[in-house]
């Protein structure tokens, strides 16, 4: 008995309209039929919905913005006066290289980035070689996943827990106390110290992936091979595995420097009046009255050009070919 | 048998990965440790215990309207981002269109952008354009920084689907607008749902965009920002506990979605 209403559900199932489900009668009424279907028939009205909207989105919000901040960046009299046709001018590029007040930090930080960018991948790649090669491949996912679940915490409160680490009487000077090291803390927080600390621990993230995917599509016999030939451990790094995993130092070196440079909260909470960066100092024009923002326009596409110049330089150098985070 | 590995630079290979998640972990730790402590001002070591402060922020209005406008922008954000980006992915892995490779690096624009001169141009965009600043100002902008992320996980998940299923879906009578519903949908949706929970946690998490685009209500790193400026106590801690704990549970479940429908 079981067996035969199983069976003509079956059928029934079977028999009944090839769309089943909500969307399915949608999709068959006439009222569809006649409108979307037509139109979905017609090979330019499908061109023009799938390229539409997707066109229209990236001229206007993926180009306008720094278009609109390339134009504003050389007008000389800002916000325009209606009827008053603006007028357009360097002065603006100038000013940032007649000051020191401007210029210095903007060096401070592409040193910044440059530290923070070296460090954080001398920090990591043994960590990414680690868990790509030594971990057995059953619990790497889990030994990776260590890893990336304090980067779900969000920047500012990753930020934010530094400052337990570090502040006078945070962890580590109350621990060095204790112990009989130091009599009063060491000054830490709010230096060029504890600003690329803090930089450090939020981007090492950009860093561990790519050179996580890099290394582990290094075939392991190639390894063996090398140590087959004689090749010590660190020639098998240099020689090796090294320029195996270029694409990877390549995509992490690249992510985490464009990132240091306009870090913005990091300076905020982390940084002092002796480690002023230039985030900070195109922030300043921006907060205040509204006739400095040709300046800080202008100081933003410095920036922006002078750090994109720098990572297409050293990709041509180094030679990655493109910028990926898996 | 020869080991290839001497054991010494296995060992310290091993020992810098526990350092390095020693290192990861500990500050939030710390930082968890002190929303416990009995006192109003944040200094180790921790003598007293409480749990005063979690009642405090639970019952905190201020607290309670900004999680409640982040999660908002956050959820308005992932829709508008996941639409615009599977709509681009699709544009393009198009087959016969022309400048594809113009079009998706114009799509990854937004990602290698410095965040900061992100923030700055479209706070002068929205200005040309007359968009006052606040919740709309602030969910364009996220949306834009998401869109590139949702464009990649997208189209890696398009490079891997089967070119026929789609042939035989219209073969079987299916118009492209109905194909697109029953076959591709489907089959996008574990790069999907990753997509959209990690366009949720940028949202949430995101700082600079609404520092420079936002109105007077605050968001929770807005909120988090303007206590820890104003005087720090561990009531800071106890709300950036809550909230870090609700994100990486929310993070970790996504983890479990994405690994489920990968097997």
């Amino acid at each position: 008995m079981v067996d035969t209403t199983t069976q003509s559900r079956a059928v029934a199932s079977l028999a009944s309209p090839r769309y089943a489900g909500w969307i399915g009668r949608a999709v068959s009424s006439s009222l569809y039929r006649n409108t979307i279907g037509r139109l979905a028939d017609n090979r330019w009205i499908r061109l023009a919905v799938l390229a539409g909207v997707p066109l229209i989105w990236l001229v206007m919000l993926h180009i306008g913005p720094i278009v609109q901040m390339t134009n504003i960046s050389f007008i000389a009299n800002y916000p325009p006066q209606p009827g008053k046709s603006s007028d357009y001018t360097l002065a603006n590029y100038a000013l940032f290289f007649s000051d020191r007040l401007y210029f210095m930090p903007f060096i401070r930080t592409l040193i910044f980035a440059a530290v923070v960018t070296v460090s954080t991948l001398v920090i990591v790649y043994p960590v990414a070689y680690y868990v790509a090669k030594v971990i057995q491949p059953k619990n790497r996912m889990r030994a990776l996943l260590l890893l990336l679940i304090p980067f779900w915490a969000g920047e500012l409160i990753r930020t934010f827990s530094i400052i337990m680490l570090l502040a006078n009487r945070g962890a580590v000077n109350v621990l060095l106390r204790e112990l009989g090291f130091i009599d009063r803390p060491i000054p830490m927080l709010y230096t060029f110290f504890s600003l690329s600390f803090g930089v450090v621990y939020l981007l090492a993230l950009y860093m561990l992936l790519p050179l996580y995917s890099a290394i582990e599509k290094i075939p392991t016999p190639l390894i063996h091979a090398a140590a087959d030939l004689g090749a010590g451990p660190f020639q098998r790094f240099r020689r090796v595995i090294l320029p195996l995993s270029r694409d990877g130092i390549v995509s992490g070196c690249s992510l985490v420097y464009l990132t240091a440079v306009g870090v913005f909260a990091a300076p905020l909470l982390l940084g002092g009046p002796n480690a002023v960066i230039f985030p900070e100092v195109i922030a300043m024009l921006f907060h205040g009255s509204n006739d400095k923002w040709p300046e800080g326009a202008a100081f933003s596409m410095i920036m922006l050009v002078i750090s994109l110049t720098t990572v297409g330089l050293f990709m041509r150098v180094v030679g990655g070919r493109s910028i990926r985070l898996m | 048998m020869r080991t290839y590995f001497s054991d010494l630079p296995k060992t310290a290979l091993g020992a810098s990965y526990w350092l390095f998640a020693v290192y990861l972990v500990l500050p939030l730790a710390l930082m968890m440790a002190m929303s416990f402590k009995d006192a109003n001002f944040i200094a180790f070591p921790i003598g007293n215990w409480t749990l005063d402060w979690y009642g405090k922020v639970l019952h905190d209005k201020q607290f309670l309207a900004a999680s409640l406008y982040s999660i908002g922008i956050a959820l308005a954000t992932t829709i508008c981002a996941t639409i615009i980006g599977v709509w681009i992915a699709l544009l393009v892995s198009a087959e016969n269109i022309w400048g594809k490779s113009a079009i998706f690096a114009l799509a990854c624009l937004p990602a290698v952008v410095p965040g900061l001169i992100n923030a700055i141009s479209m706070r002068i965009f929205i200005r040309a354009v007359d968009i006052p600043t606040g919740t709309f100002a602030i969910i364009l902008s996220h949306t834009v920084h998401a869109v590139p992320f949702v464009v990649i996980m997208v189209l890696t998940r398009l490079r891997s689907m089967p070119a026929n299923l789609v042939d035989a879906a219209r073969d079987l009578g299916a118009d492209p607008f109905v194909a697109f519903l029953r076959v591709t949908i489907p089959y996008l949706m574990p790069a999907l749902l990753g997509g959209m929970i990690f366009c949720v946690l940028t949202s949430i998490d995101d700082f600079v965009r609404t520092f420079f685009l936002g109105g007077y209500q605050p968001t929770l790193p807005m909120l988090i920002f303007a206590k820890v400026q104003g005087g720090m106590s561990p009531e800071i801690n106890a709300m950036a506990t809550i909230v870090l704990v609700v994100t990486t549970a929310v993070g970790l479940y996504a983890e479990y979605l994405t690994r489920r429908s990968r097997s």
